[in-house]
């Protein structure tokens, strides 16, 4: 079996983990065009070499990054999101309308 | 004369209780330790960590900001219930996260249970790999699972617990591990 470790619980098996998607820096959700969001929600840049993923380890449903070569299957490094999340993000959305 | 066999059903190598049916409750945010530690709680300093109470209680931190509370067998878990009950949302970050329905609890203990829990989960959960007051979130018998290292050394005992919906179905894998080492199974709690 193929291991993985999380950065919370330690080596652990691969078929313990759930896949989130490649990790992309968020537009303003509030400013951004549909063309940027749509960008952001539906497109993956779908690169072969080192890219950067969102993991999940289900058991405990605990979320992190990993750096992993997509034609190797390598997994460089795994990471606590809080390295590049450093601060808090508020989301100013503009008061929504009923109906 | 002591017969082997009679001695070997008084002290048998594994036992098996159900504590599904005392309460347990869990908390969550950036102020819940504090909340915690203000009730009188001993929290461990690190995830994945647990702490006996002085009560029999036990706090297991399973993130750096959650953490889930076993009831005690000798108040039938009433201290615990009492913190569920009085848990209000204010404007501190201190969730509640109820816990008594979603999981089934087991209490296993003996000298065995090391190689028992090894027939369903790849993580080592022997000593000194898996010590006591360590935590384990993993996969047994393909479910998730928490194991909770509950005993010593000398009388290691899990705390297990999973998804309450799959009670019968980890009940039955857990029995059938047991059956190897003569486990004798409880219905009732401790």
């Amino acid at each position: 079996m193929k291991i993985m470790m999380c950065p919370l619980n330690g080596p652990r098996n691969i078929s313990e983990f759930t896949y989130g998607g490649e990790f992309k820096p968020m537009p303003d959700p509030v400013n951004c065009s549909d063309a940027e969001w749509a960008d952001y929600v539906f497109n993956t840049d779908n690169l072969a070499g080192v890219v950067r993923e969102w993991w999940m380890h289900t058991p405990s449903s605990y979320w992190f990054l990993a750096e992993r070569h997509t034609v190797t299957d390598e997994i460089l490094r795994t990471f606590d999101p809080k390295e590049l999340f450093t601060h808090r993000v508020d989301f100013n959305t503009p008061q929504e309308i009923a109906g | 004369m002591t017969s082997l066999k009679a001695h070997e059903l008084l002290t048998p190598p594994c036992r098996l209780i159900d504590q599904t049916d005392l309460p347990r409750v869990g908390f969550r945010g950036a102020h819940s330790a504090e909340y915690l530690t203000a009730r009188g709680f001993t929290l461990p300093d690190a995830p994945n960590r647990a702490t006996a109470q002085a009560d029999g209680s036990w706090v297991a931190r399973l993130s750096q900001n959650e953490y889930l509370l076993l009831g005690s067998p000798a108040d039938q878990g009433q201290r615990i219930a009492d913190e569920e009950a009085r848990w209000e949302l204010d404007h501190r970050a201190h969730y509640l996260l109820p816990r008594q329905d979603s999981h089934a609890c087991v209490l296993l203990s003996g000298t065995v249970i090391a190689q028992v829990m090894a027939k369903l989960c790849g993580v080592d959960l022997s000593f000194p790999a898996f010590k006591p007051g360590a935590v384990a979130q993993t996969a047994a018998a393909r479910i998730n699972v928490i194991v909770i290292h509950s005993g010593s050394v000398e009388a290691p005992a899990f705390h297990i617990l999973w998804d309450r919906a799959s009670k019968d179905y980890f009940d039955g894998a857990l029995r059938d591990a047991l059956e190897e080492f003569g486990g004798v199974g409880l219905a009732d709690r401790a």
